[in-house]
């Protein structure tokens, strides 16, 4: 039984049909890639699983347990931690503040301490207010608060977007180091390069619906599906 | 075809309504004292009907809701009381006439105050102009308001003049001098209601910023029903101080706003006659009650808990409810066809979707058929405006906008012929949605320029843009939400027609050139004429998306910009609304953005492709699959990690 | 040229009115910024806290019990208001939202004038407040001298829950973003709740601190409603700061300008927000954009 289980949803925004019929299952301390160009239903895909977009049918198990239509607090409690696309970052807080707030209602928070031995550059700025910190700290930021609730599923919405490549290179990193460590991934990326170096099966979207599936080798053996759904 | 109900209300004969009215008005005096309605009160429901003609032109049918009109109420009753009682003038109705002028030039002054603001910000701040009011009347202005007592001894009127003067009795003759000022009201209100301007009046209260996108000047519109409501307040003002020969300072207390509020809310907002019926209800009830001393105070109560029932339950009030109970309700029609485009089917067999059944005999009259040939414009009216040969349609220089530390364009220069249909691609991040906004007019560049057949258009705003002939469809539809789909392709009709403003409250919708035609035209282009009158709740996806298209061409733009025209779209939406854009290119300009690379490649003649806010490369669409920088821009450099 | 006994004495008026005036505001402001909705029932609320404390000192003689008692009132009908209709309404328009609390406001204010008869009550002044005070040259009801400081400390306590305590930073999250706090596993609507059970309580505990100082009737919250609304423009809507610096300054605007014309001190207000919304529309401490 996979971690994860996505089966036959259809999601909307308002009634634009964005996703139909998509089926997807993640096991655990697996890294699953979700590619795709966008507009393609990616980050919709986040949003249902995580309960921000409601689908109007199909099943979403998590750990065996029907999580569609449960409020989006509920799910998080459970143990699923969305890193959105535009990271979120209450920027009135300062970083150890977000880091607090994130960890009141986890069971098992991590100390903050550790934390900032993971990312020692959120120790250095933990007075400083959101509004205040780049845009690499951010999505450090961001990744951290999933993190400190000990998420066992970190879903990571476009993590590298609009950061330069030495950052994105530091993130890839530390990301790498979390899949290492065994943490279940679901990662969002137009950085298919990226995202395919940690992932050890990806799925393509297009036009809402499930195009691939499949491991990174056999993507990269096959570069016509690459430059038909990611390429142009 | 003819076009039916392009209106709000019954098109084409509004004098019926009118005619109606005008027999209930005779038939009061001689029906209601049966109901037990004496005259006082019939003339106290007729002039809270009155405000609230007014109030329902500016709530109902624009959707300002403000609870200040009673400074308006106030500012009409005081002046024509003062000049009444304390100047030397006897001729009542001149008196009312110039309290309803000043209670306008009230109106215009705090309307420029207040709808500077709209929502929450325009309600409270709506109701903290109506108090500045009340506390003049209370004290600074008391010499002429008579502060905390009010005005006393406002005259009757005297109808005729010398010798056949006949000085109007309380009671019914009072009434029938009210009833004219309420059929009067009625008139006006009506047929400002049925004219193209009130039609724009609705298109503000379901979607301001489209409304403004489509060429109107939602600022000056919303002022000039705010100006009529203020004038329908002073009248209605003016005869309260006439019906008790005195004016009250409490017609400027809050309340008198709250209780206009809620009978319109309660009777029904939108109908014209639903505050009459709230004030029928509110004083009615007030009255019958007083015949029970136990709960007779509690009538504000009891209507209080009907309000917020009437809210919570039935938005549409009273007359909104009895409507909905005779209006039958149609379903929203999902066409459920086979797959018909090879596209499709093969994007299907990529994705191991196995083949969907293909009959032609299940595809209804309205849709499209993938390989029927292109379909000419009909219509001479849609027909765009003639450009210089040679003179690009649309160009950009060094287009660049930065947020602060952000650039999210930079240096952008490109220039797109005449006819030709421009796609515009980039990865996520690439700044496409400021690119187009920035073009359209929604965002004004920080460095650039922008060219329309030559013509500087930077920084000029949207609705400028549109009245020079570029006009954008969005991503997520922004449709007139209550109208019906050719009242919706009127908006923008009547933009291009009449400009940016026009005050033609009095004349008929039916009246404006060409407008029919043009309408008509635009539902043939996009293929939703069997669907004309069908108000846009009711549509499908598919179709309201076409309506979003329509939108953008009913104007007769020589430019259209198109966001995502298939966006949220199923695969056979997506083949039909390849086939319509193939169709509505012919004499015009296109620019598209989209994710969807087959439709792209298939539309496009000529791609841009912005990364990361910069132009990468420009081609044709077999040149850009050929690029590496392309692909690469897409895939991320998979040799670098 | 007014002397300066009388200037400083206005000043001193302006603060208490502000004071107060920024107490009833930061509960309508936080409540808009945090689930959205402006609350036209927030003076009824006030009403109400004065008519508690009213009953309470009535039937037990203690003016801290009637505190007690205007609290528990609003805070009472603030969560019945809440549970029962204002949730329902978090995903309606904004004119609905504005429409149904205005209804409830109607509602409370006629149940209580129901209840209680449209002529005034009387709160007595209790007796630790009764007398006069001198300060340097000034002589000062000590009443008033009270509210200041017990209102004044109220604010201050007010603050540090927002700004250092683990609720107030959830709720200042949740005015920043609240759908990132559900995200993160947080029940938004039971802070809703909570934020509305305290401005509630806040409006009510106004009511009855003020009421020594007024007659009480049913209509008593009509005029704080729209002094409130003008306090949280000028200061910006969903701003605390706002809220406390917008009472204080539009107290020492009625104040002052009623030093040179009283007719006008009203006016003035108004007038200053007028200016303010042509100058700045936010508000001083508002962000930009924000409706």
């Amino acid at each position: 039984m996979s971690l994860l289980e996505i089966e036959g949803i259809n999601s909307y925004y308002g009634d634009s049909h964005v996703l139909f019929d998509v089926d997807m299952h993640v096991d655990e301390h697996e890294v699953v890639a979700l590619l795709g160009r966008n507009g393609a239903g990616k980050s919709t895909t986040l949003k249902s699983v995580v309960g921000a977009v409601k689908p109007h049918n199909g099943t979403i198990r998590f750990d065996g347990n029907d999580i569609r239509g449960l409020p989006p607090y509920e799910i998080a409690q459970r143990g699923i931690q969305l890193v959105p696309e535009e990271r979120r970052i209450f920027g009135s807080l300062n970083v150890e503040e977000n880091l607090q707030l994130a960890s009141l209602s986890a069971e098992n928070a991590w100390p903050l301490e550790r934390i900032y031995e993971y990312f020692p550059r959120l120790k250095e700025r933990r007075r400083s207010r959101g509004t205040d910190l780049s845009g690499g700290e951010q999505q450090m930021l961001a990744i951290a608060r999933a993190l400190v609730r000990d998420a066992r599923l970190i879903l990571l919405d476009e993590p590298f977007e609009g950061l330069a490549p030495i950052i994105v290179q530091d993130l890839l990193a530390d990301t790498r180091q979390l899949a290492e460590e065994g943490r279940t991934i679901v990662i969002v990326e137009q950085n298919v390069a990226a995202a395919l170096s940690i992932a050890q099966r990806c799925y393509i979207l297009n036009n809402g619906h499930v195009v691939y599936e499949g491991t990174p080798a056999e993507l990269h053996a096959d570069p016509q599906i690459m430059h038909e759904y990611l390429g142009v | 075809m003819i076009l039916r109900n392009l209106a709000t209300r019954g098109a084409g004969r509004p004098w019926v309504a009118e005619l109606i009215t005008l027999i209930v008005l005779f038939l009061c005096p001689l029906v209601l004292p049966l109901l037990g309605v004496g005259a006082d009160m019939a003339s106290r429901i007729l002039i809270w009907g009155l405000f609230g003609l007014g109030f329902d032109i500016l709530f109902g049918f624009t959707g300002l809701l403000s609870f200040g009109q009673a400074a308006f109420f106030g500012v009409g009753g005081f002046v024509s009381a003062f000049l009444l009682t304390q100047t030397g003038m006897t001729n009542v109705v001149l008196a009312l006439f110039i309290g309803t002028l000043v209670a306008m030039v009230a109106g215009a002054l705090v309307g420029f105050f207040t709808l500077r603001r709209s929502g929450i910000y325009f309600a409270m701040i709506t109701l903290a102009f109506a108090e500045m009011f009340h506390f003049l009347e209370l004290s600074p202005l008391s010499n002429w308001t008579g502060g905390e007592n009010g005005l006393t001894g406002v005259p009757t009127p005297t109808l005729g003049l010398g010798s056949w003067a006949v000085e109007l009795q309380s009671g019914w003759q009072m009434f029938g001098f009210i009833a004219v000022f309420f059929f009067i009201g009625y008139v006006i209100a009506h047929r400002i209601v049925l004219s193209p301007f009130g039609q724009v009046l609705t298109a503000l209260r379901d979607n301001s910023p489209r409304a403004l996108a489509t060429g109107h000047s939602v600022r000056k519109y919303k002022l000039a029903a705010f100006v009529i409501a203020a004038g329908f307040g002073g009248i209605a003002g003016g005869l309260l101080g006439v019906l008790q020969s005195y004016m009250p300072p409490d017609a400027l207390a809050f309340h008198t706003s709250g209780q206009l509020v809620m009978q319109s809310v309660i009777g029904g907002a939108g109908t014209l006659f639903g505050p009459l019926l709230g004030a029928g209800v509110w004083l009615g009830l007030r009255d019958s009650l007083q015949d029970f001393p136990t709960i007779a105070p509690a009538w504000k109560l009891i209507l209080g808990v009907v309000f917020v029932v009437l809210i919570t339950v039935f938005r549409q009030g009273l007359l909104g409810a009895v409507k909905t109970l005779f209006t039958p309700r149609r379903v929203a029609t999902e066409p459920d066809v086979a797959e018909l485009s090879a596209e499709v089917t093969r994007r299907h067999a990529v994705a191991g979707v196995p083949d969907a059944q293909l009959r032609e005999d299940e595809v209804p009259d309205y849709a499209f058929h993938a390989d029927t040939p292109h379909r000419r414009a009909k219509g001479l009216d849609i027909t765009p405006k003639a450009a210089d040969k040679g003179m690009p349609a649309l160009e950009c220089r060094n287009l660049t906008k930065r947020y602060g530390g952000l650039t999210a364009n930079e240096g952008i220069t490109l220039s797109i012929p005449e006819g030709q249909l421009r796609g515009i691609i980039g990865p996520n991040g690439a700044g496409k949605s400021t690119f187009f906004k920035m073009l359209a007019g929604e965002v004004a560049p920080t460095e650039g320029e922008i060219f329309l057949h030559g013509a500087n258009i930077t920084g000029l705003g949207v609705t400028a843009v549109s009245q020079l002939g570029m006009s954008k469809s969005y991503q997520i539809n922004q449709l007139f939400a209550k109208l019906t789909v050719a009242q919706n392709l009127a908006i923008p009709v009547l933009a291009r027609i009449r400009g940016e403003f026009r005050p033609d409250m009095l004349t008929s919708l039916h009246g404006v050139p060409g407008l029919h035609g043009q309408i008509e035209a635009t539902l043939e282009m996009v293929n939703l004429l069997e669907r004309a009158d069908v108000p846009v709740t009711e549509l499908a996806y598919g179709e309201k998306r076409r309506l979003e298209i329509g939108l953008a061409l009913a104007n007769a733009p020589n430019v259209l910009l198109l966001d995502e025209p298939l966006a949220g779209m199923s695969p056979r939406e997506r083949a039909d609304t390849v086939q319509l854009l193939k169709q509505i290119r012919a004499g015009r300009t296109l620019v598209v953005v989209e994710h969807d690379m087959d439709a792209m490649f298939e539309l496009a003649e000529y791609i841009s492709v912005l990364q990361e806010g910069r132009l990468l490369a420009e081609g044709t669409p077999e040149e850009i699959k050929g690029d590496q920088r392309v692909q690469d821009a897409y895939l991320g450099g998979m040799e670098e990690v | 040229m007014p002397s300066l006994p009388l200037f400083l004495s206005q000043l001193f008026n302006g603060l208490a009115l502000g004071l107060l005036l920024a107490l009833i505001s930061a509960g309508l402001t936080v409540i808009y910024g945090t689930l959205g909705v402006l609350n036209l029932a927030h003076g009824a609320l006030f009403m109400v806290g004065a008519y508690a404390g009213f009953v309470a000192m009535e039937h037990t003689g203690s003016f801290v019990l009637a505190m007690v008692g205007g609290m528990a009132g609003a805070l009472i009908v603030g969560l019945l208001m809440e549970r029962i209709i204002i949730r329902y309404f978090y995903q309606r328009p904004a004119e609905d939202q504005i429409l149904v609390t205005f209804g409830i406001g109607i509602i409370i204010t006629e149940a209580v004038r129901l209840g209680f008869g449209g002529i005034s009550q009387r709160v007595a002044v209790p007796e630790w407040g009764q007398g006069i005070t001198k300060l340097g040259f000034l002589f000062y009801p000590t009443y008033r001298i009270e509210v200041m400081v017990i209102v004044a400390v109220v604010l201050l306590l007010l603050y540090l829950i927002l700004y250092r305590t683990r609720i107030g930073m959830i709720v200042r999250a949740g005015i920043e973003d609240s759908l990132m706090v559900n995200m993160l596993g947080i029940n938004v609507y039971r802070v809703f709740l909570l934020v509305f059970g305290i401005g509630a309580m806040t409006a009510g505990f106004a009511g009855i601190i003020n009421a020594p100082i007024v007659a009480v009737t049913p209509d008593m919250g009509e005029a704080i409603l729209v002094q409130s609304f003008v306090v949280i423009v000028i200061g910006g809507v969903g701003s605390f700061p706002g809220a406390v610096v917008g009472g204080i300054i539009a107290g020492e605007i009625v104040s002052l300008t009623s030093m040179f014309n009283p007719a006008y001190s009203h006016v003035m207000l108004f007038a200053v927000m007028a200016l303010l919304l042509a100058v700045r529309p936010q508000g001083l401490f508002g962000i930009e954009g924000r409706e």
